[in-house]
């Protein structure tokens, strides 16, 4: 595989570096792949920025930042703006439907959106957004093994949540693929 | 709804094991046969005549796992134990889920009513509640005990609210278990700060 750079934006409260790890852990310690994360965000809890940038390779990884990213995921209508000119030409567009209404976009974009919030409302925890859309971004992108991204999931949330998390996993995954199957 | 990881095997002490499950359309006759050898005294309790068949019937009938999950423990094609987790899906106690359960005396004191009752409130953890309820008489030791195992404690006690089979009236004990701490972890997780950041 290619060095993927991935970079994943929203605001605090919403998991963003939480789902960084999560992809890095899977790709790295699950799939036998290299990874790096850089972390960044506000000094405010809740409703700052803040991003998670990714690099997942086959090879050692020189250098951790991402420049271009080739999948961009976003939480916020804020990340959006943001980080998409960065976005290379044929690059990959997740994004929360609810939250982000990406426009003027480069024609080889590839764009994927789903309801991350209502569905982790739905099952009933907002808290888990940032596992539907993990899930989400394992269903699309299809990078990473989802057995690696389920084992990454269930090993980085505290115990007792599995459970919920797990279901949060598989409905992003489900949504990703069908979207993928359909196009 | 997806019921993922039933039925579950339960060992019990001597060799024996319970499978427990949820509760299916065709149970009828099992559960009706359940309920009307349990000893007065443990139907008491219970909210429903029990032993009427238009009862069971409508259990089985109505089965709608987004109200109540009702999770059977069988012993040889026979139910020893009946744990439901009642759920409000609307409302200001949507957040609190409530259990009930009862056991076949032979199967009492092993184990059984604290894994059935593990089971339920793992799976309301699963569907995101904050808090459990469970009453108890207040002479029915063991099963206060075992929902303690789980993390439930004593949170009011209703003086004289039952009559037991002999007419006297007992306590009725309210434990609540408060799941939401296992969330708090979580919250932090999101939270997306660093504690040492800027210093």
């Amino acid at each position: 595989m290619a060095k993927t750079e991935i970079r994943i934006g929203g605001l605090g409260g919403q998991g963003v570096i939480l789902s960084g790890i999560i992809i890095g852990k899977a790709a790295s310690i699950y799939d036998g792949k290299h990874s790096t994360l850089i972390q960044a965000f506000g000094p405010e809890a809740r409703g700052s920025a803040c991003s998670a940038q990714v690099m997942i390779d086959d090879n050692a990884i020189g250098y951790p930042y991402v420049k271009t990213p080739d999948i961009l995921v976003v939480m916020s209508s804020a990340a959006y703006t943001q980080f998409v000119p960065e976005l290379g030409d044929s690059g990959m567009l997740l994004y929360e439907e609810e939250l982000v209404d990406p426009k003027d976009l480069p024609a080889g974009v590839k764009t994927y959106g789903i309801p991350a919030t209502r569905i982790a409302e739905e099952l009933g925890r907002r808290l888990v957004l940032n596992i539907v859309m993990v899930g989400f971004f394992a269903g699309v992108t299809g990078i990473l093994s989802p057995k690696a991204v389920e084992k990454a999931v269930l090993a980085s949330v505290p115990r007792g949540t599995e459970d919920l998390n797990l279901k949060a996993f598989k409905r992003g995954f489900e949504h990703g693929e069908s979207l993928v199957k359909g196009n | 709804m997806d019921l993922e990881g039933y039925p579950k095997y339960l060992p019990l002490k001597g060799e024996e094991q319970v499978i427990i499950r949820p509760l299916k359309a065709t149970d009828e006759a099992g559960l009706l046969d359940f309920f009307s050898v349990l000893p007065e005294q443990d139907r008491l309790f219970l909210r429903e005549d029990v032993t009427r068949p238009e009862v069971i019937q409508g259990f089985v009938q109505n089965i709608d796992f987004d109200s109540v999950m009702p999770l059977l423990a069988e012993h040889e094609g026979k139910i020893v134990g009946d744990a439901t987790l009642h759920l409000t899906r609307h409302g200001w106690t949507r957040h609190v889920g409530q259990i009930r359960m009862v056991v076949a005396r032979k199967f009492q004191h092993r184990g059984l009513g604290t894994a059935m009752a593990r089971c339920l409130v793992r799976h309301a953890v699963s569907l995101g509640l904050d808090k459990l309820l469970a009453e108890v008489v207040d002479n029915q030791i063991a099963a206060k005990r075992a929902f303690e195992k789980l993390g439930f404690k004593q949170e009011a006690v209703l003086r004289n609210q039952v009559r037991d089979i002999h007419g006297v009236k007992r306590n009725l004990v309210i434990l609540s278990n408060d799941v939401s701490h296992i969330w708090e972890t979580m919250e932090a997780m999101v939270a997306d700060f660093s504690p040492t950041y800027g210093g």
